[in-house]
């Protein structure tokens, strides 16, 4: 059972005035502000409340036991094709969750889809090894794997040293991390998170070893990157959706179809903006989205 | 084995001597390759021209010294275009690693040593702008896009102290700028992701001017935020160096000497990616005549 | 039970808390202050996890070297580097305490002339890494295999020659192009993946805060 009870919505109306008073008790100016909405924010709220109202209802309806349907996505796919492949030659497989710190949603993604990964190789027998830059995220990124192997109920394979910490410097990580996929040839790369300037390194050397690659990321300047290196790319939202993809647990492809819906509706909104401007010269559409960010 | 066998071929080692060579020779014997302005650059030195004397700059060093050929010039032609036109400049780091190196030394680049806890305020290349009046460093915050959001409370908590931990309010110009609204524009000399916060907060949410200058590989994406209208002007990569150092070079000659004066500026690396771009796109079309020739071999075969 | 009931409850509090003052006011600008304490304990939090990181480093290359593990000696070089860097990162830092004056900046000095001699050139080197690998990486997926990788193959085309000034002498009409699939085709391809991503981590943020994603917490649904 989520921790979460059916009506979340509530639960959130309930927390938010203890929250409230809580912060207020914290406040140390003098100066009474009272309570009320920022103004420049109003469209914001309404945008948030669509949005969450949306995602919840789906996920009531999820719940119902609707049936959703979620697209093929490759790159998931192929994950334990992959980790197959590592199991038939014998090497390792190797498992980057980004540069990102454990903050980033991103990098919550990947912490996810390392999960399925480490079980899937905890099944199989297959090395893993789990190199981290943040120290949050590697924090993280242990327990994730540690669990992963309760889990599968091979916590005997689970050593520490399997999710091993490097640096802080990005390129200095890149170098180790480019170092062990030269040295120790891992047969499958997963480059899932948060990834920049590294991302081509990373890849390229991947690459260069002829192992199988999925990489995964929101930074869309890595993208074309990882397409020109790597076997299989998750783009942007499939990273996001790659959690739910993977468990297809009901209640989180419910969250996917409200994102999908909201994202309809921001498609229309963008149609009808430019159908409007480029009939009455008015943007008006342009200017109530700009409210809602404060311009 | 014939030529377009070993293109088709090709071991990727050779590519990466060619790339090494074209790279070197450039730096040795410059070749001074034309510049032509783009608009995103263009609006950067016109919105600095605009500026009335004494308005404040703030300089954001937002990445370290991996991309420091790529991000330097971009400071430093900001930083003496500003003081060519009596402006005054608040820079501070948020890039965790290097960050504040690469401002401590881009800024005396440019206005010569400085020693303020010992007196020497004055710049030696810029005479008469002074340290503390005309120009503060604040040092390193962490906390990236946290910190940001304090600046906009009150820049003096979250930098009481500049880079030589002299309290900011003893200087009259870190004095005076307490929040964003107190800067005509941000200027974020950004690798990865930095220079994004700058644009779709301290821009979107607390409406302060910004302009990036950011490395080749991000300047799509930030293209995207440029047309959004959240960044009043992009410096993409070395070539938006170039053209920015240009510009300045061309109509301040005090920037002109004192920027050829250095062994690496930004006309010198536009040398180099040109002739990489060009061995690069040769390399592409052979590869594609030799592809294509392959597949009509095999289609004939068959 | 309780033990995995709290970790989701307290990442529901923390990030339910900037939503909120995002969107309200509250007397005294109390949401604000809470809010601003704990990115302030955000940055602290991180600080002590980079000790996690450090411990981590020490025991895996120590056990690698008492292993006698391949590359044990790289191991060495490792810890050396980083006992040297952090001596003189703390020199620098004791060195303004009372009693520890007879340090001098001789901390400051090491970790500077570290930093610019060492850590500098071999940062720049790795980056300039890139310039090599973009050149293979594009010789090999530039490749007209089909339509669309045609289509690629001639933006990219456009977009190098475009920016390359000899080239532009040539054909002046080249930049205009350039600057029209940067603006136009290549802007709107990126929008439509920012707009997708920025939905996709809403929600996977909605799902964390209810409780309903928590595999990254080590934790099976139902739990």
């Amino acid at each position: 059972m989520s921790f979460i009870p059916r009506s979340a919505l509530s639960k959130v109306l309930v927390a938010a005035p203890f929250l409230l008073q809580a912060s207020s008790a914290l406040a140390q100016e003098e100066e009474v502000i009272g309570w009320g909405i920022v103004s420049d924010n109003v469209a914001a709220l309404i945008l948030f409340t669509l949005f969450s109202g949306v995602v919840l209802y789906q996920i009531g309806q999820a719940r119902r036991g609707k049936e959703l349907f979620i697209r093929r996505i490759a790159g998931l796919n192929a994950v334990e094709e992959a980790i197959g492949r590592s199991t038939e030659l014998g090497r390792k497989v190797m498992f980057v969750p980004g540069i990102g710190t454990v903050g980033e949603v991103e990098t919550l993604s990947a912490l996810s889809v390392l999960k399925h990964v480490a079980k899937h190789c905890a099944e199989y027998g297959t090395p893993l090894e789990v190199p981290n830059k943040d120290p949050l995220t590697y924090a993280a990124a242990r327990e994730a794997v540690k669990e992963a192997y309760l889990e599968a109920g091979r916590p005997d394979l689970f050593n520490e040293e399997m999710v091993p910490y490097l640096t802080y410097d990005q390129f200095a990580f890149t170098a180790q991390v480019t170092g062990k996929m030269v040295r120790e040839k891992p047969a499958a790369n997963f480059l899932i998170g948060s990834f920049f300037a590294e991302s081509l390194l990373l890849a390229e050397a991947g690459q260069s070893t002829g192992a199988i690659q999925i990489a995964g990321t929101a930074q869309v300047a890595q993208l074309p990157f990882f397409v020109t290196t790597c076997d299989y790319t998750l783009i942007g939202e499939e990273l996001y959706a790659a959690s739910a993809y993977l468990s297809k647990d009901p209640v989180m492809l419910g969250c996917i179809k409200g994102q999908d819906i909201v994202k309809a509706i921001v498609l229309l909104w963008i149609v009808i903006g430019i159908l409007v401007l480029s009939a009455t010269g008015s943007t008006i559409m342009q200017d109530l989205l700009n409210s809602s960010l404060g311009n | 084995m014939n030529f377009m066998d070993w293109i088709t071929n090709l071991d990727r080692r050779w590519l990466y001597l060619l790339v090494g060579v074209f790279a070197i020779v450039p730096l040795i014997f410059p070749l001074g390759m034309p510049v032509n302005v783009s608009p995103a650059v263009q609006s950067l030195y016109d919105h600095v021209e605009g500026m009335n004397p004494g308005e404040i700059i703030m300089v954001s060093m937002d990445y370290g010294p991996s991309t420091g050929p790529e991000n330097d010039p971009m400071a430093c032609a900001l930083i003496r275009h500003a003081l060519s036109r009596d402006l005054r400049i608040v820079m501070l780091a948020l890039y965790p690693i290097g960050g504040v190196n690469e401002g401590i030394q881009e800024l005396q680049r440019c206005v010569g040593d400085l020693d303020p806890p010992n007196g020497v305020l004055e710049s030696t290349k810029f005479p008469g702008k002074i340290y503390g009046k005309d120009f503060v460093y604040l040092g390193y915050k962490d906390g990236g896009l946290a910190t940001m959001r304090q600046m906009n409370e009150n820049i003096h908590e979250v930098f009481p102290s500049d880079y030589w931990q002299t309290p900011v309010t003893e200087y009259e110009l870190s004095n005076e700028v307490q929040g964003y609204d107190d800067v005509n524009f941000a200027f974020s000399v950004a690798t990865g992701i930095i220079g994004e916060w700058w644009a779709n907060t301290v821009n979107a949410q607390f409406g302060l001017p910004v302009a990036v200058g950011c490395t080749a590989v991000s300047a799509p994406k930030y293209f995207a935020y440029y047309n959004a209208g959240q960044m009043f002007a992009l410096l993409g990569g070395l070539k938006g160096a170039a053209e920015y150092e240009r510009l300045v070079l061309d109509n301040y000659p005090q920037a002109k000497a004192d920027t050829e004066e250095q062994v690496f500026y930004a006309a010198k690396g536009w040398d180099v990616q040109s002739v990489v771009y060009s061995i690069i796109t040769i390399f592409i079309i052979l590869g594609n005549v030799a592809y294509l020739l392959e597949r009509r071999r095999t289609r004939m075969q068959l | 039970m309780l033990k995995k009931k709290i970790p989701v409850l307290l990442c529901f509090l923390a990030g339910l808390l900037p939503i909120i003052s995002f969107f309200f006011t509250s007397p005294g600008d109390g949401l604000r202050e809470a809010n601003d304490t704990l990115e302030q304990w955000l940055v602290v939090v991180s600080g002590f996890a980079l000790l996690l990181g450090v411990i981590s480093v020490f025991q895996v290359n120590l056990r690698k070297i008492s292993n006698r593990s391949k590359g044990w000696v790289n191991a060495i070089y490792l810890l050396a580097s980083l006992v040297i860097m952090g001596a003189f990162g703390l020199m620098d830092a004791f060195s303004e305490m009372p009693g520890w004056g007879w340090v001098g900046t001789s901390g400051n000095t090491g970790f500077n002339w570290i930093f610019d001699a060492i850590f500098q050139p071999l940062q720049s080197t790795m980056f300039s890494l890139l310039a090599f690998y973009v050149a293979s990486a594009a010789f090999r997926a530039f490749r007209a295999r089909n339509l669309e990788a045609g289509l690629l193959l001639a933006a990219a085309m456009v977009v190098m020659l475009g920016i390359n000034p000899y080239v532009v002498k040539v054909l002046p009409f080249l930049p205009e192009w350039t600057r029209w699939i940067m603006n136009g085709p290549n802007a709107a391809a990126q929008r439509g993946i920012i707009i997708g991503a920025a939905l996709g981590a809403a929600s996977m943020t909605l799902r964390i805060l209810l409780g309903i994603e928590r595999s990254w917490l080590g934790l099976q649904e139902g739990e």
